[in-house]
């Protein structure tokens, strides 16, 4: 199947997002919900808050290192939503300002870019 | 059913500590004279949380750690016997930095100076032209550090012979700490902060809850309730030179729905051991400047390491065992990780403004409430060594 998705069949409506989110680091992964704006973090959240939980109960059937492509693009998108989740979850209009007080702690380090 | 009310009354130890009620002079927050007292009386004759087992998992593995305040680099290495030693970092030949990376594995190390070679022993192996030196090959080996394991941690005390052996500095909480996650962990997830803030100020925020309501309104919410609006921790405990407290947790809090999915997945990977573990909810204060969290599901350490009077780096590590095993404990661990470097973000810019405040001079004395009785027992802890290294110099001088 070659139609240019880069997600497995079920996460379609996820594919919006995948380009912009599914970043292969931790670190990556923060910087772009540091840059991200209010809107685009709402949009993917409210995307992704139903979906999560079905994309990793299919991700799991699968050992990490089997993943196809579009398994490690999926598991990437959701390593994103786990950031971007907490920046709306908790933060919420604080998100900005902690976004400032971020950028001093580098990520050295993440069990998923081992 | 509402849960019941705790009370939080003063620590009943605090007197029984010695440590009083006065105020703290805030003079040893950021002189540049007390530093250097510091820098001999405490970290240069302790045992400092240097690493973990975990980054030295063959022979030859090696790991190489600043330490700025004593301007030495140190290099930790595991021998073909399955030993770990400590050496400073530089060739006996003419002192070169003898290792540049900050880790890797080698069968041995090579001075890009001259050549010369030293084994994972630190015994030196070759020397180009040597017969022309005026000294033996067994007289230049790599100079030696005291280095000793704990619950994986590594620690190395540049006290050429240390007055305490790493098991009795830490007493009783040695086999504690034996119990945690961290002593069966093979990885960790880490995120490093530098600060302009002298070590004590910084360490001093994460051992004191006062601070909760007004710096993590938000990412503290389940670390405090209307029972007990400060989140101040249900006990605390003073050993020696270290210290514990039990952290309280809001009973009634209810998580947001992603974190409840991450979390959900941390605990279901949980060994047993794990599980049961009587030391969830220790957060243990190794002196001088090393935190550890007893919880098995946020394992997380703390290392504050001083870099100046007015400058101090913060190395945080969540302890995780075994490589990810799917796709959601690999979410359950990013997220874990990502909150707890939250907060520090929080914590670390208030740090700042403090040691900005204290900087200027203007106050002549900081005041600890009994909440705050942990910061006043690193400071007494630490004065006391100042002091008496003071007395001792004093002394060496007149004799």
């Amino acid at each position: 199947m070659n139609d240019g998705s880069r997600l497995p069949a079920g996460f379609e409506a996820l594919e919006p997002f995948a380009a912009r989110w599914a970043a292969e680091s931790a670190a990556e992964r923060d910087r772009l919900r540091a840059e991200s704006s209010e809107a685009e973090r709402i949009a993917f959240y409210r995307a992704g808050k139903d979906l999560l939980a079905p994309a990793l109960a299919s991700l799991d059937r699968r050992p990490l290192g089997e993943l196809d492509d579009r398994e490690q693009c999926l598991l990437n998108l959701m390593l994103g939503f786990a950031h971007v989740a907490i920046a709306v979850e908790v933060q919420g209009d604080l998100e900005e300002q902690r976004a400032r007080l971020r950028r001093h702690l580098r990520i050295t380090r993440s069990s998923a870019d081992l | 059913m509402s849960t019941p009310a705790i009370t939080h009354p003063s620590p009943s130890n605090e007197e029984l500590a010695g440590l009083g009620t006065a105020p703290i002079p805030a003079g040893p927050y950021y002189r540049a004279d007390y530093f250097e007292l510091e820098r001999e009386a405490v970290f240069g004759r302790t045992w400092l949380q240097i690493g973990h087992e975990s980054e030295l998992p063959e022979p030859g593995c090696f790991i190489v750690r600043p330490l700025e305040f004593a301007r030495a680099s140190i290099l930790v290495v595991r021998g073909r016997d399955g030993a770990i030693r400590a050496f400073h970092n530089v060739c006996t030949h003419r002192g070169t930095q003898l290792v540049e990376e900050s880790g890797g594995r080698r069968p041995l190390f090579s001075c890009r100076y001259h050549g010369w070679s030293f084994g994972l022993d630190g015994e030196l192996r070759s020397a180009p032209d040597f017969e022309r030196f005026y000294v033996e090959k067994s007289r230049c080996g790599l100079p030696r550090v005291a280095v000793d394991v704990c619950a994986g941690l590594i620690f190395v005390n540049l006290d050429p012979s240390p007055a305490q052996g790493l098991r009795e500095f830490l007493g009783p909480l040695a086999p504690q700490l034996e119990t945690l996650h961290v002593a069966r962990a093979t990885g960790f997830s880490e995120y490093v902060y530098e600060i302009d803030a002298n070590w004590k100020l910084t360490y001093d925020n994460f051992q004191e809850n006062y601070h909760l309501r007004f710096i993590h309104p938000r990412t503290g919410e389940a670390a405090s309730g209307p029972e007990n609006p400060f989140g101040y921790p249900e006990k605390y405990g003073l050993h020696g030179l270290h210290r514990t407290q039990t952290i309280w947790t809001n009973p009634g809090a209810v998580p947001k729905p992603v974190q409840a999915v991450a979390f959900g997945h941390l605990l279901r990977f949980l060994s047993p051991a794990d599980l049961g573990s009587v030391y969830a909810k220790e957060y243990f204060a190794l002196f001088p400047n090393f935190f550890l969290f007893g919880s098995p599901a946020t394992p997380f350490s703390h290392c504050v390491m001083p870099l100046g009077p007015e400058r101090s780096r913060g190395v945080v590590r969540l302890y995780w065992t075994g490589a990810d095993q799917c796709a959601s404990q690999r979410f359950a661990r990013e997220y874990s990780m990502a909150v707890t470097r939250e907060v520090h973000a929080e914590d670390r810019a208030v740090i700042e403004a403090g040691q900005r405040g204290l900087s200027s001079g203007a106050l002549e004395h900081i005041h600890f409430q009994s909440h705050e009785v942990l910061c006043r027992h690193l400071f007494h802890s630490v004065d006391a060594r100042v002091q008496a290294w003071k007395a001792g110099r004093t002394a060496g001088a007149l004799a």
